[in-house]
């Protein structure tokens, strides 16, 4: 297992050296300079090329990867150029938001997602199954800003219920919590109807296996067939698309911490792509794509959790 | 039943997790971060915002109101020489610069910390403002007193505004840069202002605390609380739901009339806005041509124009020095050169011209309402005689640079100056044509590098310009600037449309402490006078 997991990592490598050199050309191949950015357009020409200089930016193109590479080796993301505050300080600071937001919104999307696909699933073309198929449809075609804008909307400014804005106070978990829950609840219904739509397919699949009628013609209770034969066996594909669409919900975040105006590496990117700032726009798609590597490691490990055949040699 | 009642309580306590902060005034920027906090360095308007709370300059704007005389700020007082070459400033006694690490009482300002932050404001790779200092020296004279030595003399109306509270007028301390540095001082700025910086949340927030010391008295909040909102929807729920007293709004008169009809909600639009102003490449085919450009300003209705971007976003605007500056003219004072819209004389001169039907051009534009909106009325207007505008939409920082490379044929710029020396500088002098001028800036038109009217010779303002920046004599130095002005309109190098207002909404508990006309901090300013009621 962990030759495999060791395997895994080694082939990201060269995936992620490709994210990051087309990551590199591009933002800098887009019109608009940073220098600018920062001075405004009141500065003097004389004034940019200055800061220009103090950036670096005037040095070749090639000279510029290999030092932002070679910092990448040495574990040095580099300073924004906007703000001067060194890569690592802001992602580290606003790392743990953007976690937690991707997080709690997964439990929340597996939580209601699966019981919802099992429930569809065995009430198959009546009611609760349209209902549920409707609201599954209705996730997967709602854009998550404007899913956030709503229920923003309804819980803060109708309902008064909870905040409307901001990551929390650091160090009170009650304040974090009250922030964290709309947004969460956002990304958890995105979840929730991708995970029911699929739960239910590979539900139907399973229960029209002849494992699954010979438990019923057994008399076993039909929660246990539920449970223990069908859903066991249902797992895989469930897995392998929350794994997928954790990764999708990562992209979801950006939009949901622009709404709820949270700290986050979403909003980092959005402000740096806006500024120019190339060294952090580089050093967020490299936390970004690394992460993305780690989910679907993740997926794919869980997979021997739910199923014994699989093997990891 | 348990879980139920668990649950119950769990949300509850999330959802009435009530805060307690004291008298802060809480303000949301349309930003996604700050930059930087550094004054010399700070441009955006949320930046510009935060250190205008902290900094003083040695005199300052009037709050609200940067058509009045000069106030005394930093200095309690200060004379010229009689050869116009010298400025002192007297600085006032028992001034305390905020504390920061190694200093926690602060510590008081003397002359060697105004030095000191000219000398940054004067440097180009520590100041944005740089070339606004060029051939100054500074001096501390004693422990009060600072001189400033010119080469050249200047007027008040141009040497006062670089000392004042704006730009490279902020006065920062020399110690706390010595112990920050330049990269530590961008996230934690140390002056003399009513509010001191007390923490800086990235992506979410910086907090200003009151500045117990200050010498104009203790601010009546407790302190304010910046925020960073890129989302619209977002600023007005927090609005609406009282997380914050103050919300940046968009220049959209939709918007302004939308957030009027709220209960609770007061809509402030002030000045002095920025400039939206069309300039013609006059180096470059069609706009060569003097009777193209005069079509194209006879094409267009400046009042349609207003009423598109909205009659309390757009102020009129006829001359390219707005008429709240000196040297600058209302369009009643421009007569003939307003260039009333006529369409039929617009076609005449587009057929004199050789273009009977018409011609197209391609522009590139920001993604910004501010200038989208404007620009597609533009292409709407010209349109009417036969010119066919397409556009080319891209990010604001990409319209940014891709200007500066001269791509244009006609280019709108939205931007506010502090004076006509300024405005008439960077837009219209020879060293400022993009691309090839000695000083590459922002003369879009040419105007000074071109023959703009056919005779033959170079037509330039340049000579205007020059001799309006040493005439010391203020009727002599405007009537100078409103002859620039008029030059320019003749020639059509550019046709001024109207002057966009900031908007802002608040809480009627907002209460300013002073009337808010004009605001040079791009934000109602808040001071120690500002008050949070009931």
């Amino acid at each position: 297992m962990l030759g495999y997991v060791i395997r895994r990592i080694l082939v990201s490598i060269p995936t992620l050296l490709v994210v990051l050199t087309v990551v590199f050309i591009l933002v800098r191949v887009a019109p608009g300079d940073p220098a600018r950015a920062i001075l405004g357009d009141y500065a003097s020409q004389e004034a940019v090329e200055a800061l220009r200089r103090r950036m670096g930016l005037d040095k070749p193109l090639w000279q510029q990867y290999i030092e932002f590479l070679g910092g990448l080796f040495r574990g040095d993301l580099g300073r924004s150029l906007i703000s001067g505050v060194p890569v690592a300080k802001q992602v580290s600071y606003v790392l743990p938001y953007t976690l937690e937001l991707t997080f709690t919104g997964i439990v929340l999307g597996v939580l209601l997602g699966v019981p919802l696909g099992i429930y569809t699933a065995l009430k198959r073309n009546r009611l609760p199954d349209y209902i549920g198929r409707t609201f599954s449809l209705l996730g997967l075609s709602f854009p998550t800003f404007y899913l956030g804008i709503l229920l923003l909307l309804l819980f803060s400014v109708k309902l008064g219920l909870f905040p409307s804005m901001g990551g929390g106070r650091a160090g009170d978990p009650v304040d974090r919590l009250r922030h964290l829950f709309l947004p969460a609840l956002t990304l958890g219904l995105i979840m929730t109807a991708y995970i029911t739509r699929m739960s239910r397919s590979a539900m139907l699949n399973v229960l029209n296996e002849d494992y699954v009628r010979t438990a019923r013609a057994k008399g076993l209770r039909e929660t246990r067939v539920i449970f223990r034969h069908a859903l066991k066996n249902a797992l895989i594909p469930i897995l392998s698309v929350v794994g997928v669409y954790s990764i999708v919900l990562i992209g979801g975040s950006i939009m949901v911490e622009i709404v709820f105006s949270r700290p986050g590496l979403g909003k980092l990117m959005v402000g740096a792509m806006m500024q120019r700032d190339y060294i952090t726009l580089q050093s967020i798609m490299v936390i970004y794509s690394v992460l993305v590597v780690i989910l679907n490691l993740i997926t794919d490990l869980s997979y021997g959790l739910v199923d014994p055949r699989v093997k990891y040699e | 039943m348990k879980r139920f009642l668990l649950i119950f309580v769990v949300f509850g306590l999330l959802a009435f997790g009530a805060l307690s902060e004291g008298k802060f005034l809480r303000i949301a920027f349309d930003a996604a971060d700050l930059k930087t906090l550094d004054p010399h360095l700070a441009a955006a308007t949320m930046d510009r915002a935060v250190v205008d709370m902290i900094f003083n300059g040695l005199v300052r704007y009037k709050p609200g109101d940067i058509s009045a005389p000069f106030e005394p700020d930093l200095a309690a007082c200060w004379e010229v020489s009689a050869d116009g070459l010298t400025w002192t400033f007297h600085l006032r006694t028992g001034v305390y610069f905020h504390p920061f690490p190694g200093y926690p009482d602060g510590y008081e300002l003397t002359a060697e910390d105004v030095v000191y932050s000219l000398q940054k404001a004067a440097d180009p790779g520590r100041s944005a403002y740089a070339g606004e200092y060029a051939g100054m020296t500074f001096v501390a004279v004693g422990k009060y007193t600072v001189q400033v030595k010119l080469q050249k003399p200047l007027p008040p109306s141009l040497f006062l505004p670089k000392f004042a509270d704006y730009a490279g007028g902020f006065i920062v301390s020399k110690k706390a840069l010595e112990v920050l540095g330049d990269e530590g001082f961008r996230t934690h700025p140390v002056g003399t202002g009513p509010f001191m910086f007390k923490e800086y949340s990235p992506l979410e927030k910086v907090v200003l605390v009151a500045n117990p010391k200050y010498f104009r008295g203790s601010p009546k909040l407790d302190g304010v609380i910046v925020y960073y909102m890129p989302n619209l929807a977002a600023r007005e729920a927090a609005l609406e739901t009282g997380s914050v007293d103050i919300i940046e709004g968009p220049p959209e008169q939709p918007w302004v009339e939308k957030m009027r009809k709220k209960p609770g909600v007061i809509v402030d639009t002030f000045g002095p806005g920025e400039c939206a102003v069309l300039h013609l490449n006059m180096s470059k085919p069609p706009f060569n041509d003097i009777r193209v450009r005069k079509a194209v300003a006879y094409a267009l209705d400046r009042d349609e124009l207003r009423l598109t971007v909205g009659l309390d976003i757009a102020a009129p605007l006829c001359s390219p020095v707005p008429p709240l500056l000196p040297g600058g003219l209302t369009c009643e004072e421009l007569g003939k050169l307003r260039y009333d819209v006529d369409r039929e004389k617009a076609l005449e001169l587009l057929a004199e011209a050789g273009y009977p039907n018409g011609f197209s051009i391609e522009v590139v534009i920001s993604e910004r309402a501010e200038y989208l909106i404007p620009m597609q009325n533009i292409q709407a207007q010209l349109a009417e005689v036969g010119i066919d505008v397409k556009l080319k939409v891209v990010d604001h920082s990409s319209m940014h640079t891709l200007i500066r490379q001269d791509v244009n044929p006609i280019v709108l710029y939205v931007a506010w100056r502090p004076n006509a020396d300024v405005f008439l500088t960077r837009f219209y002098h020879s060293d400022s044509i993009v691309v090839t001028g000695k000083k590459p800036d922002t003369n879009f038109s040419h105007l000074g590098g071109v023959d703009a009217d056919g005779d033959g010779k170079i037509d330039s303002i340049d000579d205007l310009i020059e001799a309006a920046r040493v005439e010391l004599d203020p009727e002599k130095q405007i009537s100078l600037w409103k002859e620039a002005c008029r030059r320019i309109l003749e020639l059509v190098a550019a046709y001024p449309l109207y002057i966009k207002q900031f908007v802002y909404a608040r809480s009627p508990k907002v209460d300013y402490g002073y009337e808010l006309k004009s605001s040079l901090a791009l934000y109602p300013p808040i001071n120690e006078l500002t008050d949070i009621k009931g």
